[in-house]
């Protein structure tokens, strides 16, 4: 699901070319995730090493799995962890430009690294988030320091994601970070959910991103911020919050919901007990608060 | 209505609903449709045109849909209203059901769920 953002950062930096690009997309579709990529990713085994197991297995009817654990670069567990690993976009659209001779596994270890670093996330945390895992988001808000209110901010963050890919766009990158600085903001929908949690949601972002996130949740291209895309903004947050309250609602506990609004030239304080939830897409980021 | 029309209200305060809800109804058959934008308008909306159903969301400014639901039927006791709503809470779904709602319809909705309701409207 992150194959498109990975391929825009590698075409950003100039490290592949558009039709290269395009070639690898086109052919990921059919690509067999490797272990081999999915080691060098996890950070088990170097580039040279999966290339050593790679010649090994021209002359030995041995599985890589096999080989690697012989050779003692991994264990059963962390073998066992790989084969689970689930096809992650970006590494599919990885093994397929070392496929197609645009990368070695030497430059793809580099451009996944430096992916990760300025995507401002950590490799547990971008794992984490491309699987999906509530367990492990949840100890990236307790990590924060979040105790009172980590389990339902992850609840709130799967279901998030859940739903942007369900009504917005199949290939977000999600990144997770405490509010730091004061921040103005073209528009901002927000909703307050009330109840045993209280806490405030909504979606900033600038202009442009506003009025394409209307139109990819209205079903229908809109050209300007007006009505029908504030509307079309505000009820995405309005259904998401919706949906939240119905499963903690079948969790037994009861929340009721403000309506929404949205506002034009917002200024976000900064507050220690709030988050932002930055959604990339390749077509721009909102942030959804939090707190 | 002056036609022989079943009279449909939608009453929710996200103007993308209102006009998704009204391209659903089109596709499903014909239909005088109304619109309210907060429970208070959907309240008057019952008043002035006696609607054969009503399409009702729940979080809504100016009074909210249970609120709303209890003055309908205050107006109209034989009113059929179904709940529209994306909380569809155990709280909200005995709220609606105990104030005479005759169905509950969790958002984002089905076309088919809409054709449903509306093919023995009267």
């Amino acid at each position: 699901m992150f194959s498109q953002y990975f391929g825009h950062y590698l075409l950003n930096k100039g490290l592949v070319k558009p039709e290269q690009l395009a070639d690898a997309l086109e052919y990921q579709r059919s690509v067999h995730l490797k272990l081999g990529v999915i080691a060098i990713n996890a950070g088990l085994m170097t580039p040279a090493q999966v290339e050593q197991i790679h010649n090994l297995q021209k002359q030995v009817d041995k599985r890589f799995g096999e080989l690697a654990i012989e050779k003692g670069y991994i264990n059963e567990d962390q073998l066992n962890t790989m084969l689970n690993t689930q096809k992650q976009g970006h590494l599919m659209l990885g093994q397929a430009l070392i496929d197609r001779n645009y990368f070695t596994m030497e430059q793809l270890k580099t451009a996944l690294e430096n992916y990760k670093k300025e995507s401002g996330m950590s490799n547990r945390q971008f794992n984490v988030i491309v699987n999906n895992d509530t367990q492990e988001i949840e100890k990236i808000f307790l990590g924060f320091g979040e105790n009172q209110m980590s389990k339902a901010y992850s609840d709130y963050t799967t279901l998030l994601i859940k739903n942007i890919i369900r009504f917005i766009d199949d290939n977000p990158t999600i990144e997770i970070n405490k509010s730091k600085d004061d921040v103005k903001v073209s528009w901002y929908a927000r909703q307050e959910i009330l109840g045993r949690l209280n806490f405030n949601t909504g979606i900033a972002c600038e202009t442009d991103v506003f009025v394409k996130l209307a139109s990819k949740f209205a079903g229908e291209e809109l050209s300007e911020p007006d009505e029908l895309a504030q509307a079309s903004v505000g009820e995405f947050l309005n259904l998401h919050n919706g949906i939240f309250l119905v499963n903690m609602s079948n969790n037994d506990i009861e929340l009721e919901l403000h309506p929404q609004e949205v506002l034009r030239d917002f200024s976000l304080r900064k507050s220690n007990s709030q988050y932002v939830i930055s959604c990339h897409l390749n077509w721009g980021r909102f942030d959804v608060i939090l707190g | 209505m002056s036609n022989n029309l079943p009279t449909i209200l939608v009453c929710d305060d996200s103007l993308l609903v209102r006009k998704q809800m009204k391209d659903c109804l089109k596709e499903c058959g014909e239909f005088n449709i109304l619109e309210a934008s907060n429970g208070q308008a959907g309240v008057e909306a019952v008043r002035l045109n006696k609607p054969d159903l009503v399409f009702l969301d729940i979080v809504m400014p100016d009074k909210n849909g249970i609120d709303a639901l209890n003055e309908m039927k205050a107006v109209k006791n034989d009113i059929k209203v179904v709940m529209l709503s994306s909380s569809g809470t155990k709280t909200h779904l005995k709220a609606a059901m105990d104030a005479g709602a005759s169905d509950f319809i969790q958002k984002p909705w089905e076309k088919s769920q809409i054709e449903h309701i509306v093919k023995n409207i009267r």
